[in-house]
């Protein structure tokens, strides 16, 4: 699988929850990714905040995760 | 938090919260039971029917109370055994998947088209009546955008020709007049926690003369037809949220109206090309359903939700698989529009300053989904 990299910061191989959680809160056919604090500082939230929300979205099943 | 999802839930109502509350605690009797403790349970049950006949121009008699909205659709179109069916492309899932269910047992069941503005119209209810046609199940009012459908004049024009007609009003009862008998119907459904009651409470009012069969058998509870012990508390703030609801029901829509109004306002200045699905004349006062061009409800509707701000989607999302709403596809809307979509539900607590950090929120949103690099 192509290893993605953080549009903004450049961090290299992205999580699947980081690959995730851009598809599942900006759009699921986005091809340029974003890692977590990169994510946080781009809609104004904290970072923690984030990662609440991934296990909110893993606990509702969704394959994104 | 704002909460901006008043079509699917409601806050409790603090006044009905604090008459429910003794039935939790001091007066926690089953109401089969003999001695006094139950004797007031039962009492506070029959003033609660009595407050639910009144809000609904109905009899006491005619009310039954159930666990909620969909087993009171389920109950009414179960109990179709053979002939036909007609209700709408619209329906809430309780009423869609009873229809399916009714398929499998061999019924037929027509599923009536919506006008672009999700309206039924008469004519197709006309055209669509068999020799054989036994129950008629149209929605007062849709629970994703808002029209409310002529079930008056459906009404009349079934009255006599021995097909039952059933009205899914949860999303209309406590917020628009809601009277049984100028709507014509034979079963009406209602839900307590859409209008600032509790969870786990539902009405159905079956007009004098109609019969259901049994539903749950054991004791004598609700006449027989609903047997197991009472959701007492629940009962009674169903009784009292829907005379709190019918009290400033006027009012209330008024508010309702200018929060929706001041919404399609804000955002249209902001992002012109928006959409406004629903019948703007025949319309619930607190629902307002939008099409974002370009991005997703469910991105709008996660976005808003870590600013604190909850309304909904009318896709399924939750499991990760993309669903356009039933609803929005009846209108003629592309899969790609339907999915664009997000409702916005006001009730008795929101504020004009709510509006308008939802309007600001949203424009904020949309921008940033737009904004990103596909």
């Amino acid at each position: 699988m192509e290893r993605k990299v953080c549009y903004v910061c450049g961090k290299d191989n992205l999580s699947k929850d980081e690959i995730g959680l851009t598809k599942k809160l900006l759009n699921k056919n986005i091809k340029c990714f974003y890692c977590f604090d990169c994510l946080a500082e781009y809609l104004e939230v904290d970072t923690d905040f984030l990662l609440e929300k991934v296990e909110e979205f893993k606990t509702q099943g969704c394959v994104l995760f | 938090m704002i909460y901006a999802d008043n079509a699917a839930t409601t806050k409790i109502s603090d006044s009905v919260f604090e008459k429910m509350l003794p039935f939790l605690q001091e007066q926690y009797g089953n109401a089969s039971s003999q001695y006094s403790l139950g004797v007031k349970a039962k009492r506070a049950i029959e003033q609660a029917r009595q407050q639910v006949a009144v809000a609904i121009g109905a009899e006491p008699y005619e009310i039954v109370f159930t666990s909620g909205g969909s087993e009171s659709n389920s109950w009414v179109l179960s109990s179709v055994n053979n002939g036909h069916v007609i209700t709408s492309s619209i329906e809430h899932h309780s009423v869609i998947n009873s229809c399916h269910s009714l398929e499998r047992k061999g019924i037929d069941v027509t599923y009536l088209p919506v006008d672009s503005k999700g309206r039924v119209s008469l004519d197709s209810v006309k055209e669509a009546i068999r020799s054989d046609t036994r129950l008629v199940s149209i929605m007062l009012a849709n629970n994703e955008i808002g029209t409310i459908q002529p079930i008056a004049e459906i009404g009349e024009y079934l009255c006599g020709r021995n097909i039952l007609f059933h009205t899914d009003a949860v999303q209309a009862v406590g917020h628009i007049p809601v009277i049984v008998e100028e709507l014509g119907v034979d079963f009406l459904t209602a839900s307590s926690h859409k209008f600032n009651g509790a969870k786990g409470t539902g009405i159905l009012y079956s007009r004098n003369g109609v019969s259901l069969p049994p539903l749950i058998f054991g004791g004598e509870q609700e006449r027989g037809v609903r047997a197991g012990t009472e959701n007492v508390a629940g009962i009674v703030a169903t009784g009292y949220a829907i005379e709190e609801s019918v009290k400033d029901m006027t009012v209330m829509a008024d508010k309702l109206l200018a929060f929706v109004r001041a919404t399609i306002y804000g955002i249209r200045a902001k992002i012109p090309n928006i959409i406004i699905n629903g019948d703007e004349n025949n319309h619930l006062p607190g629902i307002v359903n939008i099409v974002f061009d370009g991005a997703t409800g469910e991105s709008l509707m996660h976005l808003l939700d870590l600013k604190g701000i909850c309304v909904s989607t009318s896709s399924a999302c939750a499991s990760g698989k993309d669903e356009a709403s039933h609803v929005l596809m009846a209108l003629g809307l592309t899969e790609q529009q339907a999915k664009s979509a997000i409702r916005i539900s006001y009730g008795r607590y929101n504020n004009m300053n709510e509006v308008k950090t939802i309007v600001a929120a949203i424009c904020n949103a949309y921008n940033k989904i737009l904004s990103v690099k596909f």
